[in-house]
């Protein structure tokens, strides 16, 4: 899986779960202040990444640092990197 | 005690998503019982029709307040949204803590239980489960929803009895309006049709099965050949305002409750019970100060089940005599469970006001067991000054309400 495809994937997650517009998907977008997330829709996120990803991240404390659409990117990366999922 | 008014108004029925759309299509004699495809994959389910109800116009409700809605909920939120616009009251009034709202249903949306379950049970694994299930399962996720929608912050309650539950939101709400704790309240119930709640039923061989091929026949309440009752959905809220708030404002007033009553029958936590009726029957109307001679109307609780039309047709018979017109709104919109009391009240309301009593649609031939009593057949043109709306539910419970056409 790309780098593209791993940014596609989590815009698609965006749009579907929380309806947001695809123009509004850029990496430096706080997803709290500028996206409008708040901590229910954080549980809703981390389900909707483990389905799209095929990942176990919900006990991951890295998600607690996420701010930025950027930040999930470098994170699914970085799963990938440890070839967390046979599935990236 | 204060005197409390109905000002407001909105269904989501089987028969359309507003109030005008269920009285028209009463008006027209319609059914809204449909062939539920998909249903025969359920292994042992006998009744395969259902009243469902569509839902629209969801995504005019923002995300972050409709994320936590199943059906039920949207049925609700948009029939109260209804109700709350016909009453006029101004929605500064909303965050006086003076108005709040009561919701009744069976349980919470079980499509979204049904989904809980799909999600965790399988692997026994918690962490497949979205946030928002739980708000969606509750049993108050329709009262809660709606308060949340609307912004209220005065009571926000959830009745929770089955069939009654609509029906004893509206006493509910009455008896806090009386009391001087609340100056309105949005009351009444919701109810989403899944297999799985007409399942529950059929189990109990309490669901119509001999026309699901003609499912437009079919439920029949007090016929010789009803089989059954046929599940529905939807969600009717009536807003209950105190006399002079109304008055002051110059509201138009539907009716005036005059009298509740709800009970136990402490006998049988399924069967309906013509003596425990009897009792509600007669508490009810000694709450009202009225006669059984004075009421113009009876809105049957009627679902066409054997058992539960012979106990309460008996129960009329036995306490109005065969002189008080009669009719069940089940042959139109099947039975929308704990919606069924609201939306049959609110309709009730409307023939108040338009000087009619329409009939039990499928009432062909009147059963040998529910003779005695005055079934209006056909629509008959009639002054209603008082009208009477039962519900009775599985736990034994009864209801019934008393509404008088004010001058």
């Amino acid at each position: 899986m790309t780098e593209q495809e791993i940014i596609k994937l989590t815009n698609q997650v965006f749009e579907e779960s929380f309806e947001i517009e695809k123009e509004k998907l850029k990496p430096e977008m706080n997803i709290f202040q500028d996206l409008g997330l708040d901590s229910l829709d954080i549980v809703d996120l981390v389900v909707a990444l483990q389905n799209k990803f095929g990942v176990k991240i919900r006990n991951d404390d890295r998600i607690k640092n996420i701010r930025t659409l950027g930040d999930i990117y470098k994170f699914v990366l970085s799963l990938k990197a440890e070839g967390a999922s046979p599935s990236l | 005690m204060k005197r409390v008014v109905i000002t407001g108004l909105g269904a989501v029925s089987p028969l359309g998503t507003d109030v005008p759309a269920l009285m028209q299509g009463i008006e027209e004699g319609k059914s809204a019982v449909r062939y539920m495809d998909g249903w025969n994959q359920y292994t042992g389910l006998r009744s395969l029709v259902g009243a469902p109800a569509k839902v629209v116009n969801e995504k005019l409700i923002p995300r972050t307040i409709r994320r936590s809605m199943g059906r039920m909920s949207i049925f609700s939120v948009q029939a109260a949204d209804q109700a709350f616009a016909d009453s006029g009251i101004n929605r500064e009034m909303i965050s006086s803590g003076r108005i709040g709202c009561i919701v009744g249903s069976t349980m919470g949306s079980s499509q979204s239980l049904n989904d809980a379950f799909e999600l965790m049970l399988p692997e026994k694994d918690l962490t497949c489960l979205p946030a928002m299930k739980f708000f969606q399962c509750v049993s108050h996720t329709a009262a809660m929803n709606v308060a949340h929608y609307l912004g209220l912050t005065g009571y926000v309650m959830a009745t929770s009895a089955a069939c009654a539950s609509g029906l004893q939101a509206v006493g509910a709400g009455y008896d806090l309006i009386r009391l001087g704790k609340q100056d309105a309240m949005l009351c009444g119930g919701a109810e989403e049709l899944h297999p799985t709640v007409t399942g529950s039923f059929d189990i109990l061989f309490a669901t119509s099965a001999n026309f699901n091929h003609e499912p437009e026949k079919t439920p029949r309440p007090f016929d010789a050949n009803r089989d059954g009752l046929v599940c529905g959905e939807g969600s009717g809220i009536l807003l209950l305002e105190e006399y002079e708030h109304a008055v002051e404002r110059k509201a138009r007033i539907y009716a005036e409750i005059i009298g509740y009553h709800t009970c136990g029958s402490g006998v049988h936590v399924s069967q309906s019970n013509k003596d425990s009726i009897i009792g509600c029957f007669r508490h009810a109307l000694k709450d009202a100060g009225i006669g059984p001679e004075d009421v113009d109307y009876i809105n049957a609780h009627a679902t066409a089940t054997i058992h539960g039309d012979k106990e309460e047709a008996e129960a009329i018979r036995e306490v109005f005599g065969g002189f008080v017109p009669v009719s069940s709104l089940k042959g139109y919109i099947g039975h929308t469970l704990g919606a069924s009391g609201s939306i049959e009240l609110i309709a009730s309301l409307i023939m108040m006001d338009k000087e009619c009593i329409y009939p039990t649609r499928n009432l062909e031939s009147v059963s040998h067991d529910c003779e005695g009593i005055y079934h209006v057949m056909n629509k008959l043109n009639k002054k209603i000054n008082i009208l009477f709306k039962n519900c009775f539910a599985f736990g034994g419970i009864n209801a019934s309400i008393v509404c008088k056409k004010l001058k």
